[in-house]
């Protein structure tokens, strides 16, 4: 396993080089450049446009362009933002990166949850109501047309009902006396979500150490308390109500994220568990006289559960890449946005530094899910 | 390692990840939690810009409010501070929608690599000037100026020769710190631009060519020199509009950025200074940007100008006053029909710019009565138009931009060099059967390059060629225009009796020379980007190829066309827009011969030495009323040999939650956003 992570490892290092190497030259494909910008100011004298060009680099020639930005993606330094002039950046993505990693990553979750529980139900009953319905409007959600779903969505529960925000990440009204930042919130909800990750998976673990002892509906309850702590420790921080406004603003975009994405997820476990519930073991788990609940979860789905993990994990990591449509039609500036507005106006360092960050997690997840497939499935081993 | 133990590896490292990701950000972005009393909206950098860029730094349109005042605190962040209930919040919080952070909080900045529209919106006209535009009339005004400047004389000091002018300041006048805005703080300002060679906007507002120098003669006495003498576009509508910055906040910040090395290191150190307790003077202060989120600017209960009252007269003259402090009147007598009187606020307790993804969502938002005000720089578009129209609560407002949409020409290929065919060419197209009846009104025929809505500058007598004729009459005039230049067919356009209709379409269109007329492209915008020019272009091509002049509209990206037009200047015609400033000096960057080079703005190489004079005598002249003649004769000039051949413009539409808001007026040259949302006007019902 080792000798193959350090193999993996040099792979991603090349592929990484080939993602930094295509983007610097579609960006550069594009006509004009960000200087183009001032070019069009005729109150910008041409010594001004000049010396903006060269405070940006651009007066350089393009294998010198190339190779300083070579230079910075490898040593970790993106640079300098032009549309940001003269902010780092890293700094830039740092202020985005929780925002959408937040919004995505529990959208993502609620979406595999809502998802496999459907498909597990549709699979086991096949033929029934519940199948259609879901099948059905499933499918016409899943090819539905973002922006104006998402659109619609906003008119129906925040228009016309006026149960929920317009768009945007916060309150204006609430936080304009407010003493810390939203990032800081945000980083904080990241926080106790890692913090919280980890435990869960630390007592999932520790519970298949203790054998029997960890069996049962104890780690849950473990889990559970943990959970339950959670919203103690915020009432603490004194940001509590800013972090409730956050997750206010956020009911709507993942209502939308989950009913446009939930189908494929549902889909993806109805095949798998109808190709496992043909299997010899729960043949014999029916034979054993299981109850239907126990073969349902603990046999038929658990096995079933690979590709959809594998799924789950690629949705995991692809989620710091946002989406452009969502985050524009929800006024939720993260790195899709962010992304987007660099490519647009040629923010060369902003793209270079986007494409970085997203090529690396996606590499890495490649990695993880190799990795998971040994953990979730023996019979796979890597030489 | 176990499978699941490098499981728990991957996990822990991105939970280790996500961990350090929060902690930086946390230290980094603490709230700055200080006041910035915005000064009197100025008009700003002055600036045209090349329509279609989603920030530009153009010049902002003339802010109502008359001077300056400062007197601002820290605010020292509370421990714990409750949770604010929205009830509270919502008391005389002048919302605003706008669809793109800030870039910046640095002034030096914002005038510099960040000019972006929407930093000028929030940070535009928070600064002291010396002169500012009136409201509506856009009338030269003094603002932080006691009265108009002394007139340009010649002095030599020290062997050489300067023109020199005198300013006299309003006295009183202090920046939030406590001291007084005084003629060093104007000094410093300017001697920073030209010594850190600030780059963006600030050469146009403190041209290296022309400042040598200024001197504080007294605090409240201001003498500028000059090393030649300047015409109204540098110094009257050019540094006379510079935004002044504390001396005592940023020497030290300068002195800092200096020790930086190279000038772009030095300027970069500068911009790269992210201002906190900046002293400053004006109706709001800058108190909180949440990125991403919004901006607020909190209400400067200290406003020198507060409770001033401008009054302006059918006569033209153009009166000032607060009680107690100052009187001003300019333009004539002060008397007879009142067209516009207001009192400077603010009236609001707080102004806040919400940022929003899209105009939809900016829309919705506005339905919803969440913003009161959406600054845009396009305006509303016509489905949102008609989709607001209804509402209750809510009215919408229409007023001419300060834009052009163009034909252009490429005069270093045949025949577009040739005067007959532009004329022609421009007899042919029909802008008012297009904009009235294809376009259905959303756009409104030009025929100058001075839009209608800049009444003290625009000519309303200049040749329409082609106006009022109708579509036989056209191509009648056309053919006999070519004719008579030269130009033959091997078929003759003809038109049917009732000269409806082409019945036989032109061919083999040849040049005076013999030559057949090359096949030419127009370059437009797609329709995805801006339907109007693109029909434009498609309704042009179609009337060209009937008289048989063989042209194909290329229709394609804005960046292309850019790329061909100004940096490549490989192209035969071209449709694209300016955003224009008030003084008209745009028509020498436009059309002068010294600007046709790569990259220069007369990208269609136009070169007519009678037209050169003219432009270098309007760069040169210092007197209004001559300048205005000037800019007439250059009008009806270039309406006849027709660099461009002016197309049309759009209205500015906006709209505002008049249940919740009023203005004292609407009617603005380029839309209320044009002066940032009238933050210190606005009141409340």
């Amino acid at each position: 396993m080792t000798s193959y992570l350090a193999r993996r490892a040099g792979q991603m290092v090349l592929t990484l080089f080939l993602i930094v190497t295509l983007t610097f030259f579609l960006v550069q494909a594009q006509p004009g450049d960000y200087a183009t910008f001032y070019s069009l100011n005729p109150d910008i004298p041409a010594e001004a446009r000049e010396q903006i060009k060269a405070s940006f680099g651009l007066d350089k020639p393009l294998w010198q362009q190339y190779l300083v930005h070579m230079k910075n993606t490898f040593t970790g330094n993106f640079g300098v933002s032009f549309g940001h002039y003269p902010r780092p950046v890293m700094e830039v993505l740092a202020e985005r990166l929780p925002r959408t990693v937040v919004l995505f990553l529990s959208a993502t979750a609620v979406s595999f949850y809502v998802g496999f529980f459907l498909g597990k139900a549709i699979a086991w009953r096949r033929g029934g109501v519940l199948e259609y319905a879901a099948t059905i409007s499933g499918a016409t959600l899943f090819t539905a047309f973002t922006p104006a779903f998402a659109l619609m969505m906003i008119w129906i529960f925040a228009f016309k009902l006026g149960w929920l925000p317009v768009g945007k990440f916060l309150d204006p009204l609430i936080w304009r006396g407010a003493e810390v930042s939203a990032n800081h919130v945000f980083s904080y909800m990241l926080a106790t979500a890692a913090v919280f990750i980890a435990f869960a998976f630390l007592t999932l673990l520790a519970a298949r150490k203790l054998g029997r002892l960890g069996t049962g509906r104890m780690p849950f309850l473990v889990i559970a308390g943990g959970a339950a702590v959670i919203p103690i420790v915020w009432a603490f921080t004194g940001v509590g109500y800013l972090a409730l406004d956050i997750l206010r603003h956020m009911i709507l975009p993942i209502a939308t994220l989950t009913l446009i994405s939930f189908a494929g997820t549902m889909l993806l476990t109805r095949n798998s568990m109808l190709e496992t519930m043909r299997e010899d073991y729960v043949m014999a788990a029916r034979a054993k006289g299981l109850p239907e609940k126990v073969v349902r979860d603990r046999h038929a789905a658990r096995n079933a559960l690979l590709p959809v993990i594998t799924s789950l994990v690629y949705s995991l990591i692809f989620a710091i890449d946002g989406s452009v449509i969502i985050e524009g039609v929800f006024s939720w500036p993260g790195t899709g946005m962010t992304l987007l507005e660099a490519v647009r106006s040629e923010d060369l360092p902003l793209v270079m530094g986007s494409m970085v960050f997203i090529g690396l997690f996606s590499l890495l997840a490649h990695v993880i899910v190799d990795v998971l497939y040994v953990y979730l499935d023996p019979r796979i081993r890597y030489q | 390692m176990r499978p699941a133990g490098w499981l728990a590896v991957c996990i822990l490292t991105l939970c280790l990840f996500a961990l350090l990701g929060c902690t930086p950000e946390v230290v980094r972005e603490e709230v700055v939690r200080e006041v910035e009393v915005v000064v009197t909206a100025t008009p700003g950098p002055g600036g045209s810009a090349q329509t279609g860029q989603t920030s530009a730094p153009v010049g902002q349109a003339p802010d109502p409010t008359p001077g300056q005042q400062a007197a601002s605190t820290t605010q020292p962040a509370a421990a714990t501070p409750a949770p604010p209930t929205t009830t509270d919040a919502t008391e005389n919080v002048y919302q605003l929608g706008i669809s793109a952070d800030l870039t910046t909080t640095n002034y030096w900045a914002y005038l510099g690599p960040d000019g972006t529209i929407w930093n000028l919106y929030v940070l535009g006209g928070g600064k002291p000037v010396l002169y500012t535009y009136s409201a509506q009339r856009f009338d030269w005004v003094p603002s932080l100026a006691a009265d108009f400047p002394t007139a340009l004389a010649e002095e030599t000091v020290g062997g050489q020769t300067f023109w020199t002018t005198e300013v006299p300041l309003k006295q009183g006048v202090k920046w939030s710190d406590g001291n007084d805005v005084t003629a060093e703080d104007f000094a410093f300002t300017a001697h920073t631009a030209a010594e850190l060679e600030l780059s963006g906007n600030w050469p146009s507002i403190v041209d290296p060519e022309f400042f040598d120098h200024a001197e504080a003669l007294d605090p409240y006495r201001l003498k500028i020199f000059f090393k030649q003498k300047p015409g109204l576009a540098r110094w009257q509508f050019g540094q006379a509009f510079m935004p002044i910055l504390s001396k005592a906040y940023w020497e030290p910040v300068v002195a800092e950025a200096k020790q930086a090395g190279e000038i772009i290191e030095q300027q970069k150190a500068l911009y790269a200074h992210v201002p906190e307790n900046e002293p400053t003077a004006g109706g709001f202060g800058f108190s909180k940007w949440e990125r991403g989120a919004f901006a607020e600017k909190e209400r400067n209960p200290d406003y020198y100008f507060a409770d001033s009252t401008v009054t302006q007269y059918a006569s033209g003259a153009y009166a000032e006053s607060k009680p107690g402090a100052y009187e001003f009147a300019a333009y004539g007598a002060p008397g007879g029909d009142k067209t516009l009187e207001y009192t400077t606020g603010p009236y609001a307790d707080s102004a806040i710019y919400s940022i929003y993804g899209s105009q939809d969502a900016t829309v919705l938002a506005l339905k919803k009565g969440d913003i009161d005000f959406m600054l845009n720089p396009l305006g509303l578009s016509r489905g949102l138009q008609e989709q607001l129209e209804g509402e209750d609560g809510l009215t919408v407002i229409e007023n001419p931009s300060t834009g052009v949409r163009y034909l252009g020409f490429n005069f270093r290929r045949e025949p577009m060099d040739n005067k007959a065919f532009r004329q022609a060419v421009a007899t042919l197209i029909d802008k008012e059967f297009l904009t009235s009846t294809v376009l259905q009104g959303v756009a409104i025929p030009m025929y100058t390059m001075v839009p209608e809505g800049n009444v003290a500058w625009y000519n309303a007598d200049v040749p329409l060629i082609g106006q009022g004729l109708s579509r036989g009459e056209r191509i009648a005039q056309a053919v006999q225009m070519l004719k008579d230049a030269g130009f033959t067919w091997e078929t003759e356009p003809r038109i049917s009796e009732d000269g409806r209709f082409v019945e036989q379409p032109g061919e083999g269109l040849k040049m005076p020379n013999g030559e057949p007329v090359p096949e030419m492209d127009i370059l437009a915008p797609s329709p995805g980007y801006d339907p109007l020019r693109s029909t434009f272009a498609i309704w042009i091509e179609r009337w060209l190829n009937e008289v048989g002049i063989p042209v194909r509209a290329d229709l394609t990206g804005f960046n292309l066309i850019v790329e061909k037009v100004f940096d490549q200047q490989d192209f035969d015609m071209w449709i694209l827009g300016w955003r224009l400033t008030l003084y008209p000096d745009y028509l020498e960057a436009f059309f002068h011969s010294r600007h046709a080079g790569l990259e220069g703005h007369n990208a269609g190489g136009y070169n007519n030495p009678e037209f050169d004079r003219l432009a270098d005598q309007l760069l040169a002249e210092t007197d209004v009323e001559t300048a205005r003649q000037q800019v007439f004769e250059m009008q009806a000039f270039l309406a006849d040999d027709l660099p461009y051949v002016v197309l049309f413009d759009t209205p500015l539409v906006e709209a505002y939650r008049s249940d919740r808001i009023t203005y004292p007026y609407t009617d603005s040259l380029g839309g209320l956003q044009n002066a940032s949302g009238l933050t210190t006007l606005v009141q409340f019902k």
